[in-house]
């Protein structure tokens, strides 16, 4: 599935004394089997972005094309572009109503009109995933539960629906560290199963880890799009926009200044590990 | 979707309107509706719309939102016209057929009925266009306080206003972002009949009295830990204090009070 914008612009309360722009002529594409990390600040118009992928918020003026076809277009589906893009908002816990977690989990499927035997087999499929037990938690009330709990809840009623694409808007914000790590290898493990995945993320470590792809918003507009290895090329660019960078970035670029010669846009651990390894060996080898 | 919702429709711009003391400026309402009701000649509504155009002109907000909220109110105005010039009794008659009877005092009053209407609309909008609602509940916990001797709790009253206010956008984005939520899993809040619509809601509201109660404690919580202990010996941080400009606005309205009175006499 591909995911288009095409010019797309959007002006929060248009002709009204509090009107503001959120997104201005963005443009691009996203294919199937990407993990795309929007950053920015915030206020940059990354979830107002997000938003417009699964036609939630319609352009003031642009086109949004999945698969070629506009979603704003008369006789589009918005019940089959709901299934095909699943969102996670942030807390996304605050979503849950039902009296126990089944039927949360179940009020998606519903919607589209499923069988019964169907819906159960979704809602206990998509709680496996999201690693909670079946027959423990089913009939819980997802109110009696801890915070990382409720989120999974959550997110299992978004996988419920079996989408394509997934939109995650800071799925691991508020999280303690253990659950927010369970959190990110869930993401990562969708991903590598075939889910297309666009997470925003304010966490410059997360995109160095996990995604293919990121694009960087700054005031409504694209600033950079790229690999992570292009965009952390750019680190004095980022922290310029008041943005953070990766440890390792950090690390590495730290080790430049202290005179190492090591090559730009180290960002990862493994890479810095060897990078060193090599000059280590390598001095070693001038040594002798 | 629920963006078009704005709330207390205050227009924030500077003027000279905006800076009165919201006390005044509800004395300056109440004083305007008892004036709007008074005239008993036509005549006697021309220097009261002046007054108002003479205030619109100086609270720099447009004119079209001061009409804007005459809108709702259409229905209800065109009804109490109609109503009045075919019920009521008079003396010259106009027109008379079978059971209707229309007479030009039934007319004339008719057209006073809808003038006054809309300018004690118009009146009260600009209290509200050119007052914050936090400033508006300020000015009226002030004017209430005397009260407090009859054990009013006028103190307590302006609090659960303001907080009702300043929870009202929070609660709207809140309500926003769940019904957002809601459709990304398929719900589906506009379509089908009165009672699918209202178990369309669950999903909505379940949710956001989940979190407007806890809101509800959270900052019960923090008032109490900034020492909170209601309104007794409390001071402010915006001290209300009546400027020249105060007075002069009183002054302005007391003589268009004063102007109508004396032209109910002589007109």
């Amino acid at each position: 599935m591909q995911i288009t914008f095409r010019q797309v612009s959007h002006t929060y309360q248009p002709g009204s004394p509090f009107q503001s722009t959120a997104l201005s002529n963005i443009d691009f594409t996203v294919e199937s089997g990407e993990f795309l990390a929007l950053i920015g600040h915030t206020g940059s118009g990354k979830s107002t972005l997000a938003q417009h992928i699964n036609g939630l918020l319609k352009p003031t003026s642009g086109q949004v094309l999945i698969d070629g076809s506009d979603i704003h277009a008369d006789g589009y589906s918005k019940k089959t572009l709901r299934q095909k893009v699943g969102m996670v908002f942030q807390y996304a816990e605050h979503q849950l109503f039902e009296e126990t977690v089944e039927k949360d989990i179940a009020f998606g499927p519903k919607n589209l009109g499923l069988e019964e035997a169907e819906i159960a087999v979704r809602v206990q499929e998509a709680m496996e995933k999201v690693g909670l037990e079946y027959d423990e938690f089913k009939e819980k009330s997802p109110f009696e539960l801890s915070g990382g709990q409720m989120r999974r809840v959550a997110i299992a009623g978004v996988l419920a629906m079996r989408p394509e694409v997934l939109i995650l808007d800071e799925p691991a914000a508020g999280l303690d560290p253990m659950s927010r790590e369970e959190m990110l290898q869930l993401i990562k493990a969708l991903h590598e199963k075939g889910t297309t995945i666009v997470m925003i993320s304010h966490s410059m470590d997360d995109v160095a880890r996990f995604a293919t792809r990121a694009i960087v918003l700054k005031k409504g507009a694209i600033a950079m799009d790229g690999t992570p290895a292009e965009i952390f090329r750019h680190a004095d660019e980022l922290e310029d926009m008041g943005l953070d960078v990766p440890v390792i970035c950090k690390l590495a670029r730290d080790m430049q200044k202290a005179g190492l010669p090591l090559e730009d846009g180290i960002y990862e651990e493994d890479k810095l590990y060897e990078a060193l390894l090599h000059l280590w060996k390598g001095g070693a080898a001038d040594a002798q | 979707m629920l963006n078009d919702i704005t709330l207390g429709q205050y227009y924030p711009v500077k003027s000279m309107v905006h800076s009165l003391d919201p006390r005044v400026k509800i004395v300056l309402l109440i004083l305007a509706l008892v004036t709007v009701f008074l005239p008993e000649n036509m005549l006697l509504y021309i220097p009261i719309a002046a007054f108002i155009l003479l205030t619109a002109r100086l609270s720099n907000v447009p004119f079209k939102l001061l009409l804007k909220g005459i809108k709702p109110l259409r229905f209800i105005l065109i009804f109490t016209v109609v109503l009045n010039v075919f019920f009521l009794p008079g003396e010259t008659v106009w027109l008379e057929w079978e059971f209707i009877r229309i007479t030009k005092e039934a007319v004339l009053t008719a057209i006073m009925f809808g003038i006054r209407l809309v300018l004690l609309v118009m009146f009260s909008s600009l209290l509200t266009l050119t007052t914050a609602p936090v400033a508006l509940t300020d000015g009226l916990e002030r004017l209430l306080s005397p009260l407090a001797k009859i054990r009013f709790p006028a103190h307590e009253m302006a609090m659960m206003m303001t907080i009702a206010l300043r929870f009202i956008p929070t609660l709207l984005e809140e309500a926003d972002k769940i019904m957002k939520a809601q459709s990304a899993r398929g719900a589906d809040f506009e379509s089908g009949n009165l009672m699918a619509r209202a178990k369309a809601m669950v999903p909505l509201l379940v949710p956001l009295f989940v979190s407007a109660f806890r809101r509800a404690g959270d900052l019960a919580m923090a008032m109490e830990a900034r020492c909170y202990h209601g309104g007794k010996g409390r001071t402010r941080l915006h001290v209300l204090k009546m400027k020249r400009n105060d007075y002069l606005a009183l002054l302005f309205m007391a003589l268009l009070l004063a102007a109508v009175i004396v032209g109910n006499r002589f007109l």
